[in-house]
């Protein structure tokens, strides 16, 4: 089921919430231990949706009752953020999940133990209400992508005035700060003059492309990265592919947990497989670094230590990595033992991406300029 | 072994500096570290003995002063009765004398050649006097003398005696009655397995009732290391009776001398009075088999004769010698002794009876500490010693050792890779072999040798404390699981329910059934406390019975009764069943409701009683207790007879009233008892599993 495009009322999202109470509350009028059923969330229970072309959770549940201590008190948790989110729609206020988790100190027994137990709780409750954080009033701590290119959008700011911002002419060099909340009531896209967007793992990289003119030589928007990507990153690259129908290309360094970056990018993201069709961008590529990249260009390297190993066969048995592509590039990593970094080409000089590696890289896929 | 009497004796006059010279490696002064570990044992073991025969509760303090290249300085102070003026040349001057080496008792002192070595290797290694102050409580002052050796007429050489009143340095106040000995000798100080210091911190183990302290001071005056272990027990050990020796030890020469030195008229009164476990009528049997006529004199058996007694000793049924000539040092004791010298969570020590191997009387004492400050990493630390004597070289070769090595620990909780060598782990294991004859590996008396009943005897020590250290684990796993699920019925459960009925506006929901499905067990947790006001140790049991039924249980209680310990307090009254348990046979218990039993004893200190098991008799388990095995009960009451028995026996010997009639019924109920084993939680452990 899709949540896109069916954006709950907030009477829908407290009544959702509401839904896991009586649950529970039914329960235990029946004698039985309150519970909460949820699907198993690991790369066990990822499967491919033809329809939605991303990875989704498949079908195997898991019930959270109130035999063991840990569940219970999670199911307590889940009950006191319910009405802190209540709260929360009622006076029109948000907060960040930090925030809860510290608001949380006064909950007593169902105080959090970390924040990451209350990052998890919040997704468990997406995911169960089919809601988005977003409706929940909750946001990120962590900050959205920075973007550099000529394109241009409508951000809703602070006294809610519509503002229009050109990503090239608009901002310094540090580019657009992509928000956190990027869906319809706060973002528009406008309007662009670019062939692709780049997305670029590591913010040394991207500035050197920036200080390069790589945006405008090669007519892309550039957006980085920060690691991992945030949930809003995510999302306003699925809406750029989709309502500018422009490729997605993503530039990271050859090691496995850059592998996994593409792939939350492209397929999905295993936490977030509930909502993958809405952050997945299907048909984003894999630019480099590869490892045959590694061998062609003969990169400096690092040796693979044995936690990258183990990344390495996990991805093997992840069904998203399940394609020729991806097991002959693990195969010949774990091969020739070597990862490598984006910035690595420097090696041939500060030029050498910008003048040699990106633009043969680009021809192969037929982006050439 | 080297014979006391060939030595001391006026046969032979040999130089007792060349006696030194050649053995000095078995009488401990073979290297210069160990040289001072000798000297400070010597000096301890002696204020040690002499505080005990005298009741008085040990001050000891030992000091090692580093002086110029090799020399060592080595003060050691004591608060015992002193020694009169008159015997001090004896004392410190003669090599191996005293009453020791003949009579049949547990001593410590049968190590070494006594402070007469240290005050000799002083001499031969710097030629420094031995400064000795002696002061006793009836003298006005006391006496300082400083002593040498003339070692060709081994005896002592005293010079600038005085007397005077003697105040310590430290306190400032005037002694009453002590010793202090000070000497320079050629030493090493080292720390490690085998220093000074580990000495010190053994023999406190083993003596809870002294307190010690060490201070080991470098050249300059700095201090190098300082220990201080504080008594933790007020009662001094038993005084031990000498005994005679028994017919089953004995062996031809010592027969022969005896014979030789006797000054009865009759064999039979020769045999009743030298040695023990000889009844009239075992008597007359020993002399019947060997064809040996009662009114030869004894002084006239030859040797043939000689060794027909030893055969006919083994041939005719004797009574076991007695055993209360053995100190040991009891198992709470022990336990005091071990927490004062190492910070555990776990502690389980046992004593077990009194036995006989060879005609030698022996008893053994097994301690566990497990968890707190020890470390995890390596081996497990032994602590083995014998006569209360801390044993600190040889440790492999040794018979405890090797006892320790055969268990199989694994079973027990700890570490023990490939069931080989040593158990891993936070623990430390103590093992306390008392005898009057301790046999060892070799004349350094640093490792005991293998002895099948000894070794049977620990296994069933370890096997014992072992079996505690299971329990203990298992229990706190299990406490650590009821806990959890006590919080979630009790806390988080109904706050779900206050929760969801805020949210729904809806009426709270009866959770009673909600919570017998999530627990469906019937729980028990004790809780062990200490009553400061009223000095009582406090034990309170609470049975929750979570399940959908009515239960009823039988609870038992094990808790360390003793002719000291008693129940002063009990909620539920209850029964004996055995010694040492206790047990209550509650009402029904509803589904959803919960009981409680407390009592109190008294007899105990603080922290005596901090680990106990609960057993129930009854249907379906009980998380938090053990279901009672009635074979082990049954045999704490096979135990509790044998005591019985045992008790019996010493009066009737000492009475010898009807005995030609009883012995034989006492011997055959003896045997068959003992055949049994005495000790037999360890025996049930063993065959169980």
């Amino acid at each position: 089921m899709s949540i896109v495009g069916q954006r709950k009322t907030k009477e829908e999202v407290k009544d959702a919430l509401k839904d896991i109470a009586s649950e529970m509350h039914n329960k235990m009028e029946k004698g039985v231990p309150p519970s909460m059923t949820l699907p198993v969330r690991s790369k066990t229970n990822i499967g491919f949706d033809n329809k939605l072309g991303v990875y989704k959770y498949g079908k195997k549940k898991s019930t959270r009752d109130a035999t063991s201590l840990g569940s219970a008190r999670q199911l307590l948790r889940s009950l006191h953020v319910t009405e802190f989110i209540e709260q929360m729609i009622d006076s029109g206020k948000s907060s960040t999940l930090r925030e809860m988790y510290y608001i949380s100190e006064a909950w007593g027994h169902g105080k959090f133990g970390s924040q990451n137990e209350s990052n998890n709780l919040a997704e468990d409750l997406e995911i169960v209400t089919k809601c988005l954080r977003e409706d929940f009033k909750l946001r990120p701590e962590e900050d959205g992508a920075r973007i550099i290119g000529n394109v241009t959008f409508e951000e809703r700011n602070r006294k809610g005035d519509w503002m229009r911002i050109n990503c090239r002419d608009d901002v310094g060099d540090s580019g657009y700060g992509v928000p956190y909340n990027v869906e319809a009531e706060k973002l528009t896209l406008i309007e662009e003059d670019v062939d692709f967007i780049m997305a670029i793992e590591t913010g040394g990289m991207f500035d050197r492309l920036v200080e390069n003119g790589f945006d405008e030589e090669a007519r892309c928007a550039l957006i980085h990265l920060k690691g991992q990507p945030a949930r809003s990153t995510r999302r306003i690259m699925k809406r750029m592919s989709q309502e500018w129908n422009k490729p997605i290309i993503v530039f990271a360094d050859c090691d496995p947990w850059s592998f996994r970056i593409y792939a939350s990018i492209a397929y999905g993201a295993i936490k977030t497989a509930h909502i993958s069709e809405y952050l997945a961008t299907k048909g984003a590529q894999y630019l480099g670094i590869t490892a045959d990249d590694i061998l062609a260009y003969d990169l400096p390297s690092d040796e693979l230590t044995k936690q990258d190993l183990s990344a390495l066969d996990s991805e093997l048995t992840d069904p998203r990595f399940n394609t020729g592509y991806w097991k002959d590039q693990i195969n010949l990593m774990k091969e020739i033992g070597k990862k490598a970094e984006q910035q690595s080409l420097a090696k041939y000089g500060l030029d050498f991406v910008t003048d040699t590696y990106l633009p043969e890289k680009l021809a192969d896929i037929g982006l050439g300029y | 072994m080297v014979d006391a009497r060939d030595i001391s004796g006026k046969q032979k006059q040999i130089a007792v500096s060349e006696f030194f010279e050649k053995n000095k490696h078995f009488l401990g002064f073979d290297s210069l570290q160990r040289s001072l570990i000798t000297a400070v044992k010597e000096a301890v073991d002696n204020s040690l003995d002499a505080c005990e025969e005298a009741r008085i509760l040990p001050n000891i303090v030992v000091e090692i002063n580093r002086l110029k290249g090799e020399d060592i300085e080595l003060i050691s102070q004591d608060n015992g009765p002193g020694i009169p003026r008159d015997a001090i040349e004896n004392v410190f001057g003669k090599f191996l004398l005293g009453s020791r080496f003949h009579a049949i008792r547990q001593t410590r002192g049968q190590q070494g050649i006594g402070i007469t070595g240290v005050v000799m290797y002083a001499q031969l290694t710097t030629g420094a006097k031995t400064r000795v102050i002696s002061k006793i409580a009836n003298d006005s002052s006391a006496v300082f003398v400083e002593l040498g050796l003339d070692t060709r007429k081994n005896r002592a050489i005293k010079s600038k005696e005085r007397r005077e009143v003697w105040i310590d340095e430290n306190t400032g106040e005037e002694v009453r009655h002590g010793l202090k000995i000070s000497t320079i000798m050629k030493a090493k100080y080292q720390r490690g397995k085998q220093s000074v210091y580990q000495y010190l911190r053994m023999t406190s183990i083993v003596n809870p009732h002294a307190t010690i302290s060490l201070i080991v001071r470098g050249r300059d005056g700095e201090i190098l290391e300082e220990g201080k272990w504080i008594r933790t027990s007020e009662r001094l050990p038993r005084v031990v009776e000498e005994i005679k020796p028994h017919p089953h030890g004995i062996q031809l020469g010592t027969l022969q001398r005896m014979l030789r030195e006797s000054e009865q008229r009759k064999m039979t009164s020769f045999l009743r009075h030298n040695f023990s476990g000889v009844s009239v009528r075992a008597a007359k049997e020993v002399l019947s088999t060997s064809a040996i006529e009662d009114d030869r004199v004894p002084k006239r058996i030859n040797s043939e004769d000689a060794k027909k007694l030893i055969a006919s000793f083994q041939k005719v049924k004797l009574l076991p010698p007695p055993t209360d000539c053995l100190s040991p040092i009891d198992d709470l004791l022990i336990k005091k002794g071990l927490s004062k010298a190492i910070d555990s969570r776990f502690a389980s020590t046992v004593t077990r009876l009194p036995t006989v191997s060879q005609g030698n009387p022996f008893q053994i004492e097994v301690g566990l500490v497990f968890g707190g400050d020890i470390s995890a990493d390596g081996p497990i630390e032994v602590l083995r010693f014998a006569n209360r004597v801390p044993l600190m070289y040889q440790q492999g070769g040794c018979a405890l050792t090797k006892a320790i090595e055969s268990i199989d620990w694994k079973r027990y909780g700890l570490d023990h890779p490939g069931g080989k060598g040593l158990p891993k782990g936070a623990a430390a294991v103590l093992i306390h072999l008392a005898s009057t004859n301790v046999q060892f590996t070799s004349e350094a008396k640093e490792a005991v040798a293998d002895n099948e009943e000894v070794f049977d005897e620990i296994r069933k020590g370890l096997l014992e404390v072992g079996r505690g250290l299971k329990n203990h684990l298992k229990k706190k796993d299990q406490r650590k699981k009821a806990k959890e699920k006590f919080e979630l019925v009790n806390v988080i459960l109904p706050e779900i329910a206050k929760k969801t009925s805020k949210i729904l506006g809806r009426e709270e929901p009866d959770l009673a059934p909600v919570i017998t499905q999530i627990m469906n067990a019937v729980f028990c947790e004790e809780e062990l406390g200490w009553d400061k006001e009223r000095k009582l140790a406090t034990c309170s049991i609470k049975i929750f019975n979570y399940t959908a039924r009515a239960r009823a249980y039988t609870i038992l209680l094990k808790w360390p009764e003793n002719e000291n310990i008693t129940m002063v307090e009990n909620s539920n009254g209850g029964r004996k069943e055995a010694r040492g348990i206790w047990a209550w046979r509650l009402d029904t218990l509803n589904p959803g409701t919960s009981t409680t039993i407390s009592v109190s004893l008294s007899g105990l200190s603080k922290g005596d009683w901090t680990d106990t098991d609960i057993f129930f008799r009854g249907n379906g388990d009980i998380i938090g207790a053990t279901k009672i095995d009635e074979k082990i009960l049954e045999e704490i009451r096979k135990s509790e007879a044998l005591t019985a028995i045992r008790n019996e026996i010493s009066e009737s010997e000492s009475q010898e009233v009807n005995e030609v009639v009883s012995e034989r019924e006492l011997v055959e109920k003896e045997e068959t008892n003992n055949s049994d084993g005495i000790n037999i939680f360890a025996d049930f452990e063993e065959g169980s599993e």
